[in-house]
């Protein structure tokens, strides 16, 4: 079986649509943030994707995935330092107790 | 030098005018410490030269023809409207009775109105009224009497409403004003629709076109009905005589005046407009039917009252039906004399009545009795007063009476029959409240009863006098009935009727073996006549109910309909507002998820 671009995208897709419903539904903050971090990785899937069959040459679609992993790195530091800091004021890391900034 | 006087005889209605300005500064708000006096002096001395100076006019004005003059009022695109003015006979004496009725009403007034503060609003309304009639006996313009019946409604309103904290005085201000009103108003449009047609609202032109129209018999009717409406209401007839009872609230000197010249000026514009009306004959008949039922409704009320003001006021209504009688069988000359002599008599009722108002308090009939010692010149200025107002020879009224019969009998004798039904109504109605007051045993009200202040007693012997010398007047000038006219058949039955009328009166209420006081079986009758048929229920069920009704509908559906609509936009908007704000709910994944949804759609829209 020859190994085709969409099997790749589909394959990223489906990640990402998980990150979507984790990203959604969790109550967890830290588990928002892994499904920010399935999220990157799916976008990294697509791009490793498409630079391999569509740019095997140039080889651009992994010089990014290069920086999106790097940028992903310090985002969810970044994001767990907030976490931290939120945990810290209340106690808690539940999603659905930080709806302070409402109408 | 009386050449110049006649020639300047428009000043009349000015002076008076002058008067009602210049008592201003005694009103009690502005100058605190004049007091009111001097107001009323002030008024009295422009009267009176009012007064002299249309009498000294008089005898030119004998001797010379009509004359016309005119200003220009406004002068617009098409329309020209100028203020006509005549001067003739007949207008001179108008302006002599109605100046030297006000002259002699207003010395009255400083004898009646001594404990009273008002004087300034009183005398300058007073003169208002006359500036008003003298203007409106002067101006030859249907369009200027139209405007001074306006005035004059004005001046009614404020005039009854002069003792405003009196609850009573209010709402008979307020119907003497809104009846008047709707008359006005008919005739306002009476007033515009004639325009077109005539192309004139100057009465001796309408005359010479009235000859000539040809208009249909439809646009004749209407035209002429709402001409009279204006009339109906200022002369009190039914079914527009209310006001004329209410309007006995106010002081007793204004209603000296009203009772004689100003329900008089409906009358004036109707005689005016006599040769218009002559067109539809319907309208003559309407004027006939209104004016006999008026009379003989309004003097059979008059029997029926026990305040003696109010009982005088419904012998006005039926005087003021039989002047519509005399308009309405064009007889304008008849209605003209019958104005002069009720006027003067009529007048001498109300003052006589008025003085003995004063110190016994009481209006009630029920609680008079035994004045004729006590009060005789009171008692023979009554006497004279209502001999000559009824047919009683010699006085004036026995004069225009026959003759008015006599015209009537050879066209209309059932008519003729009711001026005599209606004489004897009122001779019943007169002598009943003398008797009633000058006769029998003094009452507790009526135990001291002087006779009143020379200011009250001499404009009353005074216009005792003038009644008394009006039929030598009459003859003078020549308008007393040629004799050998006389039908004796019918004068009989006149004086017949004066004397039934006045004798029976006299046989029940001087008798002591008839228990007073009188109630006729069933009571019934006597209570619909004592209540006035009911009218006042009658407007508040008929014509106040529904606009009332109406007006409270209407405000309901403005308060509701059309204000709700528009409240509702705004109120949409806020219940929105406060229902879309909760889509900020404070959740983070909520927001993704709106994120989220939005670009899916979008991405969808743009993929289809």
């Amino acid at each position: 079986m020859q190994l085709q671009l969409e099997y790749f995208l589909l394959i990223a897709a489906a990640l990402f649509c998980i990150g979507i419903y984790g990203l959604i539904t969790s109550r967890n903050a830290v588990r928002v943030l892994m499904s920010i971090e399935l999220l990157l990785n799916s976008v990294n899937l697509n791009l490793m994707g498409f630079s391999n069959f569509l740019d095997p040459l140039g080889i651009k679609g992994q010089v990014f995935t290069v920086f999106v992993i790097t940028i992903a790195a310090a985002e969810a530091a970044v994001g767990l330092a907030i976490i931290l800091a939120i945990y810290r004021n209340r106690d808690t890391i539940d999603m659905e107790q930080f709806n302070l900034l409402k109408w | 030098m009386l050449n110049s006087l006649y020639q300047t005889v428009w000043l009349v209605p000015c002076y008076s005018l002058l008067g009602t300005i210049l008592v201003i500064p005694w009103s009690p708000g502005l100058m605190r410490n004049l007091g009111p006096r001097a107001s009323g002096y002030i008024n009295i001395l422009l009267t009176t030269i009012a007064f002299l100076h249309s009498l000294l006019a008089l005898p030119i004005a004998l001797q010379s023809s009509t004359q016309y003059s005119s200003f220009n009022w406004l002068e617009t695109a098409n329309l020209n409207i100028s203020l006509d003015l005549e001067f003739s006979q007949v207008n001179i004496i108008a302006l002599i009775l109605i100046t030297g009725l006000n002259l002699l009403a207003q010395i009255y007034a400083v004898g009646y109105m001594e404990m009273d503060w008002g004087w300034p609003r009183f005398f300058s309304l007073l003169n208002l009224f006359e500036a008003g009639m003298c203007t409106l006996v002067l101006c030859n313009s249907l369009f200027f009497s139209y405007v001074v019946l306006e005035i004059l409604t004005l001046g009614t309103y404020l005039l009854i409403g002069f003792w405003f904290n009196q609850s009573l005085v209010v709402t008979g201000a307020r119907d003497a004003f809104l009846t008047k009103r709707v008359g006005d108003l008919i005739l306002l449009m009476g007033v515009v629709a004639l325009l077109p047609l005539a192309g004139t609202w100057n009465y001796t032109e309408l005359a010479k076109w009235a000859q000539t129209a040809q208009i249909s018999s439809q646009t004749a009717t209407l035209l002429c009905l709402a001409l009279i409406a204006g009339p109906l209401a200022k002369c009190a007839q039914f079914p527009l005589h209310l006001w004329l009872d209410e309007a006995m609230e106010g002081p007793m000197p204004a209603t000296i005046l009203r009772s004689t010249v100003v329900v008089s000026t409906g009358a004036w514009v109707l005689i005016k407009l006599q040769p218009v009306l002559a067109l539809s004959g319907i309208t003559s008949e309407v004027m006939l039917v209104i004016g006999a039922a008026t009379a003989v409704g309004a003097s059979l009320i008059a029997i029926a009252q026990i305040d003696i003001k109010r009982s005088l006021s419904y012998s006005v209504s039926g005087y003021m039906g039989l002047v519509f009688i005399a308009v309405a069988t064009q007889q304008e000359t008849i209605a003209l004399k019958l104005l002069l002599v009720y006027g003067l008599a009529m007048a001498l009722l109300v003052m006589s009545i008025g003085g003995i108002v004063l110190n016994n308090i009481s209006q009630d009939l029920r609680q008079y009795g035994g004045l004729w010692s006590r009060r005789p010149i009171s008692g023979v200025a009554y006497l004279v007063g209502a001999t000559a107002l009824v047919a009683f020879p010699p006085l004036g009224g026995f004069w225009v009476l026959s003759e008015f019969v006599q015209g009537l009998w050879k066209e209309h004798p059932a008519v003729a029959l009711v001026v005599i039904l209606v004489n004897g109504l009122t001779a019943f109605s007169v002598m009943r409240e003398f008797c009633a007051i000058f006769g029998g045993e003094p009452k507790a009200m009526t135990v001291r009863s002087p006779e009143g202040l020379w200011a009250l007693v001499l404009p009353m012997t005074f216009l005792t006098g003038m009644v008394l010398h009006l039929p030598l007047l009459l003859g003078v000038a020549g308008l007393l009935p040629n004799s050998g006219s006389f039908n004796e058949g019918l004068i009989g039955m006149l004086l017949l009727s004066t004397l039934l009328g006045g004798g029976l009166a006299i046989y029940i209420y001087l008798n002591d073996k008839i228990t007073k006081p009188i109630v006729l079986q069933p009571q019934g009758i006597q209570d619909f006549f004592a209540y006035d048929f009911y009218t006042a229920k009658l407007y508040k069920l008929t014509i106040v109910g529904a606009v009332n009704l109406v007006s409270q509908l209407i405000s309901w559906f403005d308060r509701f309909i059309i204000d709700g609509i528009v409240n509702l936009v705004g109120l949409v908007t806020v219940f929105s507002g406060q229902s879309l704000k909760y889509n900020v709910s404070g959740q983070t994944q909520f927001y993704a998820l709106s994120i989220l949804i939005g670009v899916a759609i979008f991405c969808f829209l743009i993929l289809l």
